[in-house]
């Protein structure tokens, strides 16, 4: 089935939607909201990264005027639930811990005491008053450090601060290796670096002083999943009253089960999924029973509480996430349980140096690998073996690291024949802050096989494009599989993609100009990335990271609304955080509706309207799973339009027309309906016309979409540089990224959000660095430390678009990541490329000008490795 | 910010007075470019704040006789845009492009820069290799402090804390000499991980006469040196000079290493900049004009 | 201690504020808590990266960097002054919004001061793309790679050589 949206919006490079409002100042950004009688949290924050805490003195800081409340790590073990881990994998722990440390500091940052006030300049000067007796302990801030067995661990319960472990052997490994002429071995490592929206994190937590009810303001990726934490986190009460609170609504109770059962019954899929984990669960319910009991103790609390006093939350534009905002974070429970305390609201914004230093950091991972190929380059086998440094807290719902590394294991082949692969995990947990997603979060995968596809064919004397077209997976054998399981569909275009990409840059004769400017002494460089994004990958994709994922979360709702007055919204659990959905949503219903856009707007970020998920916007759902829900919701939607009008037209609804919102008989426009028209008949008709339509909605359309035929984005990134070997100082001329990402809604959109992600591999490379002493104490707090590149520092980047005709339903897939993922690898093999004369050879992601000339032999070798 | 009484004095000695009552626990505040970031991360606590900005006899650029003066509450915008810095006072006028980005050089002031101390920046090296003299007053007087003895350490000057720098003063531009600045940073209009302020005098017979290397981002304090420029005088300015110089810097400089750059680093650069910067100074020198 | 607190007088997109302060308190809190101007933004608080730039007296600075007492007398521009009087987007906004010059749009407000800044300069002609890039180089955007936000400044500078010479 091919909707064909021939409308005058989609593939449009339509002006947002949103700039109305963002661009005069009007956006209502979390620290724009204000509530009345609203107070201001600040934390106190350690400044060590390890130390057990011995007292903690809040006289002085209680008695500043101005001071509501202290609330310490202790006081919350009676006012919230524990931190546990939500996942079940072989050989993993996860820790059980609390929203302000108790005992213990893990690291520089660790929240210690949440200081209310008047104010939030009174609340840091009352942090100020605050003494705290610590007693250091020796930090944990390397890979190796933390596989010491000399040295502390940071979970004592667990004894080991390796946290997980899998391994894993796709295809016959044994036999690629014994039929491999060569086996290239390399190392490449990637620092922690970090998200930094221009918005740090933010909470509102706003109390109805009369009621109680909490509303809670946020800036997040996703309200339901703030909503749903917090209600699972805070609010504890005695077990007693809980389990005499379900008794006295067993109604409710009752339908929590059944609502369970229910959605069992109609997921065959998660039923064999949980069948699959329960020896899994089984075994950390066991071993880890410190989980199992806060784990059982929230989700009791949760069932066991009056329903009307769940929290609500609203996003209201969101300053930028890139993943950071996908988690519920230990400083939001901090700031609900004290606004539930006082029962009054209260208001906590980030600064800068907090979100430096614990706000967002990622990345920070090394892979070891062992390649077996023949003489002609062709691969035949990998052994990988990814490690990742985790920080001390996993990530709330979910710990990031391990969604990476099952990511990174399954998408290692990227677009390539890879026949054998044997790949092993490890997540280290260290003394620095949390490990959080970060766009593209299984990057590594690209920047470790781009990487050594360059090795490879600098030891096998090939040239870089012939290693990649003797092994990138072309047309003619496609369907294919990958040896990882996802399935790649015809529209795979990786293979096509790197040509046009070798025809735009004239990448193949790239040796000789990069010779002539060497013998005039210039130092230039061209590297290239191919990669493919699960954007959103087959149907099923996500079973690859756990089983019964793809159940969970293949399932994007769409709500539309035609309202009494005529105008359409759309209700989505998606929260736009820059991608303009306002716009592209809006572009697709205005097309399938036959509307001007302006009719349509788009409601999001509010859990009291929005249809109900978890995810909200990340992995670049908008596009690929939105886009199809807002299809087949305003598709029902305009056949109930197209039936009202036809009685009212009094002709067939198969002769009825719809253009510029205006509805008439094929041949007769000037005898036209309009939707107000319509939503008014509608109203009159009653229940069988207005479908579910509550209020004053004159029609409404629910619509689940499960991401269909699914498909993959991907690009070629080609950078060009030239180095100063005198500064080490790398400028980069040119940068080219030719991509397939399906049908396009907005080019201005799709274009910006490579450009975007781009501008952050860049940054990685040549700026950015969230660093870290040996001894775990955190370096860089400030923008002057941290290095977000400028204007002056990122290139215009070149786009050139390759589009895979289809007659997939909803053919728009992802590209908010893989400009990401593609510019670091292509920027270093670039690099590379200008030393090679020198015999360099890069293993590090992370290349200041000082590790330039290191690297070139200009200077001694001094900077630290990671 | 943790909280300070705030004063704004009408007079220098009304500002001076201040300083004397409140001695450490006050800090002048002028632009606020460097002073603010501090108190905004909460890294400093004084207890008083004067606020020079006012005060209208220190507003005032002044090139006379003595040479070019630069009051204290004179923004970098104000000697940037002004047509008489580049005659006046070349070498300024060459460090200006290079000082952090447009907002900050319309508040920032360059007595502030100077009174700051901060070894990465680029006035206190360039009234260093200028030979610039700092108008200090306090309750008990007036003095002037050359810059040679005012860079005392790392963002310490030797101003006392009862004193005000209420200008600095850099001498006539000598004829048949050129000054450079150059710098290399992580990132456009960042603190120099290492720079330099060059000066270079040429006399008749077509020879060196006067050299002055005032590096910045290489020591606690802006960093002459002065066996590189001895090895130039008397010599002709041209490319092996240069290069015997660059040598001398290069392994005589002992720069601080951080997360930014190592030493070697900065040591080399150093050498690197000492080339180009001679060599757009002895250019400016010889071609008549700065 | 008790708070210290000084009257502060300057007008804000042409209106006359008198408003007795904390001499702790910065610009950019006042235009944001007291004024309700929550066009201007916070993101560093520490003068790097642009996002509460407004004018002062016609020239760009960073809000966070001033204590609200050093604007005393001044007259400050802030993002909404760029609107029409009808509440539409003025030509500045415009451009970008027709460049898609934003993602977030946090950032937006500090580089649209900067660039009205830039526009107002008295000059002959308008800015080069590069002199653009460089005057630009002190806000930071995470979103857009810049390329777009160049763009937007090159098309409202455009526009205005156009008018001035028509």
């Amino acid at each position: 089935m091919r909707e064909s949206l021939m409308g005058k919006y989609v593939g449009a490079r339509v002006n947002r939607v949103e700039d109305k409002r963002l661009l005069a100042g009007a956006g209502r950004y979390i620290d724009d909201v204000s509530v009345p009688d609203m107070l201001h949290a600040a934390f106190l924050r350690s400044p060590y990264p390890h130390a057990e805490i011995g007292s903690i003195d809040l006289t002085a800081a209680q008695a500043l005027p101005g001071v509501h409340l202290i609330l310490t790590g202790e006081d919350l073990k009676s006012r919230t639930y524990p931190f546990f881990g939500t996942l079940n994998f072989p050989r993993f722990y996860q820790p059980t811990f609390w929203a302000l440390a108790v005992d213990r500091v893990r690291h520089v940052g660790d929240p210690v005491a949440i200081v209310v006030a008047d104010s939030r300049r009174l609340a840091e000067d009352a942090c100020e008053l605050i003494e705290v007796d610590y007693e250091p302990l020796p930090g944990i801030a390397t890979v190796e450090q933390a596989l010491d067995a000399d040295r502390a661990v940071v979970w004592p319960k667990s004894k080991t601060n390796l946290h997980y472990q899998a391994s894993e052997r796709f295809g016959d490994v044994d036999a690629a290796f014994a039929a491999a002429e060569r086996v290239i071995v390399e190392t490449f490592d990637q620092h922690r670096h970090s998200n930094q929206p221009m918005e740090a994190r933010g909470i509102v937590a706003e109390v109805d002083p009369s009621s109680g009810e909490m509303t809670i303001h946020a800036s997040t990726q996703s309200a339901h999943m703030v909503k749903w934490c917090i209600a699972l986190l805070t609010g504890r009460r005695p077990l007693r009253r809980v389990v005499r609170q379900m008794i006295s609504q067993r109604d409710h109770t009752k339908a929590i089960f059944k609502g369970m059962a229910d959605y069992l019954k109609a997921t065959p899929a998660m039923v064999a999924a949980l069948k699959e984990m329960a020896p899994v669960m089984l075994k950390q319910n066991v071993t880890n029973v410190e989980r199992t009991k806060a784990m059982n103790g929230a989700f009791v609390g949760l069932m066991g509480r009056d329903p009307k006093t769940l929290p609500a939350a609203l996003a209201g534009d969101v300053g930028g996430a890139f993943g950071a905002k996908t988690a519920v974070h230990r400083e939001d429970v901090a700031v609900c349980a004290a606004a539930l305390e006082l029962g009054r609201s209260v208001k906590w914004i980030e600064d800068r140096n907090e979100h430096l230093t614990v706000g967002s950091q990622a990345r920070e991972e090394s892979v070891d690998l062992a390649v077996a190929v023949r003489h002609d380059g062709t691969i035949l086998g990998m052994r990988a073996r990814l490690t990742i440094d985790s920080g001390a807290y996993p990530g709330f719902p979910y710990g990031g690291a391990v969604i990476a590394a099952r990511l990174a294991r399954t998408m290692f082949p990227g677009p390539y024949r890879l026949p054998a692969l044997e790949f092993h995990s490890r997540i280290i947990t260290s003394n620095k802050a949390t490990y959080l997603p970060y766009r593209g979060p299984w990057e590594i995968e690209t920047f470790v096989r781009e990487r050594m596809l360059d090795v490879v064919a600098r030891q096998l004397g090939l040239s870089r494009a012939e290693i990649r077209r003797r092994n990138l997976i072309g047309d003619d054998e496609l369907p294919a599989t990958m040896v990882t399981g996802p399935a790649l569909d015809v529209r795979m275009s990786a293979r096509r993609v790197f040509e046009k990409a070798m025809d735009v840059t004239g990448a193949d004769d790239w040796e000789k100009t990069r010779a002539e400017a060497f013998a005039a002494g210039r130092r230039i460089g061209m590297g290239f990335a191919t990669y493919i994004e699960a954007a959103p990958g087959p149907p099923g994709y996500m079973d690859n990271v756990g089983p019964g994922f793809s159940a969970m979360v293949d399932r994007e709702p769409i709500n539309a609304v035609l309202e009494a007055d005529g105008t359409v919204t759309l209700h989505t659990q998606q929260v736009t955080h820059g991608q303009s959905h306002e716009t592209t949503l809006a572009q697709l219903a205005a097309d399938q509706l036959g509307v001007p856009m302006e009719v349509i707007r788009i409601s999001y970020g509010n859990t009291r309207t929005a249809p109900f998920g978890l995810v909200g916007t990340a992995g670049s759902r908008a596009a690929t799973f939105a886009s199809g829900a807002v299809l087949l919701a305003t598709k029902g939607l305009r056949d109930r339009i197209v039936d009202l009008a036809a009685d009212l037209l009094e002709a067939a609804p198969s002769d009825i027309v719809v253009e510029d919102g205006r509805i008439h008989v094929a041949g007769t426009p000037s005898i036209a309906v309009t939707l107000a028209d319509v939503a008014h008949a509608a109203r009159e008709k009653g229940d069988e016309a207005r479908g579910a339509a509550r209020g004053d909605e004159a029609i409404r359309v629910s619509e689940l979409f499960d991401g269909g035929a699914g498909g993959w984005s991907g690009a070629t990134h080609v950078c060009f540089v030239e180095i100063d070997l005198d500064t080490g100082l790398v400028k980069i001329p040119r940068y080219v990224v030719v991509e397939d990402c399906g049908e396009i809604i907005n080019p201005a959109v799709v274009d910006g959000q490579i450009r975007g992600g781009v501008a952050q591999g860049i940054g990685a490379v040549l700026y950015e660095k969230s660093t870290y002493d040996d001894q775990g104490q955190f370096q860089a707090g400030t923008f002057m430390d941290y290095l977000i590149p400028t204007a002056m520092e990122i290139p215009d980047i070149e786009i050139h678009h390759v589009e895979t005709p289809s007659d997939v339903f909803a053919n728009y897939r992802g590209v908010g990541e893989g400009g990401a993922i593609g510019a670091p690898a292509a920027l270093c093999n670039a690099i590379e490329d200008a030393l090679s004369d020198l015999g360099v050879r890069i293993t590090e992601q992370h290349l200041p000008p000082a590790r330039i000339l290191e690297l070139a032999g200009v200077i001694p070798t001094l900077s630290p490795s990671r | 910010m943790p909280a300070f009484c705030y004063h704004r004095p009408a007079t220098v000695e009304e500002a001076v007075g201040l300083l004397a009552e409140y001695g450490s626990d006050a800090k002048v505040l002028a632009g606020g470019q460097s002073l603010v970031p501090l108190l905004a991360l909460r890294l400093s606590h004084p207890e008083h704040l004067v606020d020079i900005g006012r005060i209208d006899g220190l507003a005032a650029v002044d090139d006379g006789p003595a040479g070019f003066t630069v009051g204290a509450a004179v923004r970098h915008a104000d000697v940037e845009l002004s047509p008489v810095t580049g005659r006046a006072a070349p070498l300024v006028a060459a460090a200006m492009p290079h000082i952090g980005h447009r907002a900050i050089r319309n508040r920032g002031t360059v007595c502030g820069s100077l009174a700051h101390a901060d070894p990465a920046a680029e006035l206190p090296a360039v009234a260093l290799a200028a030979d610039a003299e700092m108008v200090v007053r306090s309750a008990s007087g007036e003095r002037t402090i050359p810059a040679a003895d005012f860079f005392l350490g790392y963002l310490t000057s030797a101003l006392d804390e009862t004193e005000l720098l209420t200008a600095v003063r850099f001498p006539s531009w000598p004829r048949s000499t050129g000054g450079s600045v150059a710098e290399v940073s992580r990132r456009h209009g960042d603190y120099a991980l290492v720079g330099l302020a060059a000066v270079v005098g040429v006399g008749d017979g077509g020879r060196v006469e006067r050299a002055a290397l005032s590096f910045f981002g290489a020591g606690a304090t802006p960093v002459r040196v002065t066996e590189a420029e001895q090895v130039l005088v008397g010599e002709h300015p041209d490319p092996a000079a240069f290069a015997e110089a660059a040598d001398v810097v290069t392994k005589s400089i002992e720069p601080p290493g951080d997360n930014h750059a190592t030493a070697a680093y900065r040591a080399h650069v150093a050498g690197v900049l000492t080339r180009r910067c001679l060599a757009e100074a002895a250019g400016r020198a010889t071609g008549g004009g700065a | 201690m008790t708070a210290d607190r000084h009257p502060l007088s300057m007008t804000v997109n042409g209106n006359r504020i008198d408003l007795v302060v904390e001499s702790r308190r910065t610009l950019a809190e006042i235009l944001r808590e007291d004024l309700g101007l929550t066009g201007t933004h916070l993101a560093c608080e520490h003068g790097v990266c642009g996002a509460c730039t407004v004018a002062l007296d016609g020239k760009a600075v960073r809000s966070c960097l001033m204590l609200a007492l050093q604007a005393d007398g001044g007259a400050i521009e802030t993002v909404e002054s760029l609107c029409d009087d009808d509440g539409a987007l003025g030509p500045l906004q415009q451009a970008m919004a027709d460049s898609h010059s934003f993602q977030c749009a946090f950032c937006a407000p500090g580089f649209l001061m900067t660039a009205h800044c830039l526009l107002a300069e008295d000059r002959d002609i308008g800015p080069t793309r590069d002199e653009i890039r460089e005057e630009l180089s002190g806000n930071l955007c995470r979103c857009t790679g810049y390329q777009s936000i160049v763009d937007g400044v090159e098309r409202a500078v455009t526009a205005l050589v156009e008018a001035r010479n028509a």
